[in-house]
C-alpha cells in the first residue's frame, strides 16, 4: 500500500473535532456506520457473503479441497484463510505480492476465526492420516473506506455459517453444512484525536494513529487480540474499550443469526 | 474446447438447453457506482458471470518512467476472485489473465481519449467475483461502461460478445456447459457507434460460412447489448 502523506490540517481538525467529542461524519464515538450483510450471493463459491459498512465492501467466499492430513495431526482437516486488498479497492492500493498490510488483514482474521475453535477440525477428517478437507476462507475487497478489518471478519464468518461441504462433487458422500459452534465477532478501535472511536474511516484511519483489533466469542471469550500502528495506549483506555466491544460484538452477532438463521 | 460433445446441447426446435435460440444472449444487468470510493465504477451481470470494474484517474503516473509525454497511460489489470470458478484459483496473476489484461488494455486503449491527459495514468480494474463463461467480454464491456461512469473522454464504447459452436451449430453467447463443450469460441470487441473493430481473438475450428455466422450474431447481439449499457449509463443505477 502506497503510504499517503497526512496534512497537518486533517490531524488537527480531527484532534478539534475530539476536544468537543464529535466525529468527522457526525457519529457517536462508539458508533458503527450502517452495517448491511448479505448472504448466497456468489453461486461458484460454496458459502459467500457481502458485507458493506458505509463505504467499505468486501465479499468472502469459501471453498473446500480434499487434503492429506497433515503427519502430526492426522485427524485433522485444515482451515485457511487469505486477505486480498486488490487495487480495485482504492487509489493507495497497489497490484503485485500482497503487502504486509493485506496479510496482517487475512492473519488476523484467521487467528480470530481459528484459536475460537467455531471450526471442528477433527470433523473435517475423512479417513484419518489419508483423506481431510480443507476449507479456504478468500477476503476480498472492492471498496476501503476503512475498517477492513472489522468487514472481513464478519463477511469470513458469515460465508463460513452458509457453507456447504460439496461431498457429492468430491464423490465421498452426501452434502452437508459446515458445522459452526460459535460465532467469533471482530470490534476495531483506532485511536483518532488522542482517543479511541469504533468503526474508523478512512479519512479517520489517515488521521489517526494506533488501532486495536479484539475477536470475542460466546460469552465475552478473547480469541485474539492485535495492535497495529505506531502509538502508545495505557491500560485504562484498554478496559474501556473491551467493555465497548463486549457490547457490539453482541449486536453483531445478533446481526449474523438474524440474516443466516441460528 | 472439450472437442465433440455427446450431450445433445440443441434440441429439435433449435432450442438450447436454457432455452434460447441460436442468436440470444444470456440476460444482462448493469448498475453503475457499486464502488464508492473510485472515480469511475460498474458491476455487470451476463448470465451468472458477476464482474466488478472501479477506474481511478486521471492520476500522477509514477514511477515516471512509465509516463508518456503526449498521453495518458492505461493501467488494465483482469483478475479472477479465488472463489469465482468451481475449483479455487491461487492469487495473484498467471498467463491467462494477463494475456487478458493485455487485450483488453489493447481495445480500450483504442477508444479513450488518452492523448487529452499527457503524464498521467488511468487505472481499470476488472474483477471477476463469479464466473460462467466469457469473462474476457464481460470485463471488456463493463470496462468500457466504468470508464463513462468516470467522465472519461471515449470515441466510443465498446460491446464485446463471443459466438461458438456447439453440435455443429453456431451458435451467440455461449454458457458454461456450452463451453465445456464447445468446439469454437470467436470473441470480439465492437464499437457499436462506427460498427468497427477493437478486440479480435478465435480458437476453435470454424468454417468459412460458420465464421461469417459467428461475426454476424456477434455484430447483432451488440447492438442489443449496446442499449442496456446506454440505459444504464442514463439511468445510473440499477438497468
Amino acid at each position: 500500500m502506497a503510504i499517503p502523506l497526512v496534512s497537518k490540517l486533517l490531524r488537527a481538525h480531527l484532534l478539534e473535532l475530539a476536544s468537543k467529542d464529535e466525529r468527522l461524519d457526525g457519529r457517536g464515538r462508539w458508533e458503527g456506520r450502517e452495517t448491511n450483510l448479505e448472504i448466497d450471493i456468489l453461486p461458484r463459491a460454496e458459502g459467500s457473503a457481502k458485507v458493506t459498512m458505509g463505504d467499505t465492501i468486501v465479499y468472502a467466499g469459501v471453498k473446500f479441497q480434499l487434503m492429506k492430513p497433515y503427519p502430526d495431526r492426522p485427524n485433522e482437516g485444515g482451515l485457511m484463510c487469505g486477505a486480498e486488498v486488490r487495487p480495485v479497492a482504492g487509489r493507495n492500493w497497489e497490484p503485485g505480492p500482497p503487502s504486509a498490510e493485506s496479510i496482517e488483514l487475512g492473519r488476523v482474521v484467521d487467528r480470530g476465526i481459528r484459536e475460537s475453535g467455531c471450526i471442528d477440525v477433527k470433523s473435517l477428517c475423512i479417513i484419518p492420516g489419508e483423506k481431510a478437507w480443507q476449507v479456504i476462507l478468500d477476503l476480498f475487497a472492492i471498496s476501503d473506506d476503512g475498517n477492513l478489518f472489522d468487514a472481513f471478519a464478519l463477511a469470513g464468518i458469515a460465508a463460513l455459517k452458509t457453507a456447504t461441504l460439496p461431498c457429492e462433487r468430491f464423490e465421498v458422500g452426501q452434502d452437508q453444512k459446515l458445522e459452526l459452534s460459535s460465532l467469533p465477532i471482530m470490534c476495531s478501535y483506532h485511536k483518532v484525536g488522542n482517543r479511541f472511536v469504533y468503526d474508523a474511516n478512512y479519512k479517520e484511519e489517515l488521521g489517526g494513529d494506533e488501532r486495536i483489533h479484539i475477536t470475542l466469542g460466546e460469552d465475552d471469550h478473547v480469541h485474539s487480540l492485535q495492535k497495529g500502528l505506531k502509538g502508545i495506549f495505557s491500560a485504562e483506555e484498554f478496559v474501556e474499550i473491551m467493555e465497548k466491544a463486549k457490547d457490539t460484538s453482541k449486536e453483531l452477532r445478533k446481526l449474523v443469526n438474524s440474516v443466516v438463521g441460528e | 474446447m472439450g472437442g465433440y460433445g455427446d450431450i445433445e446441447m440443441i434440441d429439435e426446435n433449435g432450442l438450447r438447453m436454457d432455452g434460447r435460440t441460436a442468436t440470444d444472449v444470456r440476460p444482462i444487468t448493469i448498475e453503475t457506482g457499486v464502488v464508492p470510493v473510485a472515480d469511475g465504477s460498474c458491476r455487470m451481470t451476463w448470465g451468472t458471470n458477476d464482474v466488478i470494474v472501479a477506474v481511478y484517474g486521471p492520476m500522477e503516473a509514477h514511477p515516471r518512467k512509465i509516463q508518456r509525454q503526449d498521453r495518458a497511460v492505461l493501467d488494465v489489470r483482469y483478475n479472477m476472485a479465488p472463489f469465482s470458478t468451481t475449483d479455487r484459483i491461487r492469487p495473484g496473476f498467471n498467463r491467462r489473465s494477463r494475456e487478458i489484461s493485455k487485450v483488453t488494455s489493447d481495445a480500450l486503449e483504442s477508444v479513450v481519449l488518452l492523448e487529452m491527459y499527457p503524464r498521467s495514468k488511468i487505472r481499470v480494474e476488472i474483477e471477476v467475483i463469479c464466473a460462467e463463461a466469457g469473462t474476457r467480454c464481460v470485463g471488456l464491456t463493463a470496462a468500457s461502461v466504468a470508464l463513462a461512469h468516470a467522465g472519461i473522454p471515449m470515441s466510443d464504447l465498446v460491446v464485446s460478445v463471443a459466438s461458438g459452436k456447439i453440435n455443429d451449430i453456431v451458435v451467440c453467447d455461449l454458457n458454461k456447459e456450452e463451453d465445456n463443450y464447445g468446439e469454437a469460441d470467436l470473441p470480439m470487441g465492437i464499437l457499436p457507434n462506427s460498427g468497427e473493430i477493437v478486440f479480435l481473438q478465435m480458437d476453435g475450428d470454424l468454417s468459412q460460412e460458420e465464421f461469417q455466422t459467428a461475426w454476424d450474431y456477434n455484430v447483432a447481439a451488440a447492438y442489443e447489448v449496446h442499449k442496456i449499457m446506454i440505459e444504464a449509463l442514463k439511468n445510473g443505477g440499477v438497468n
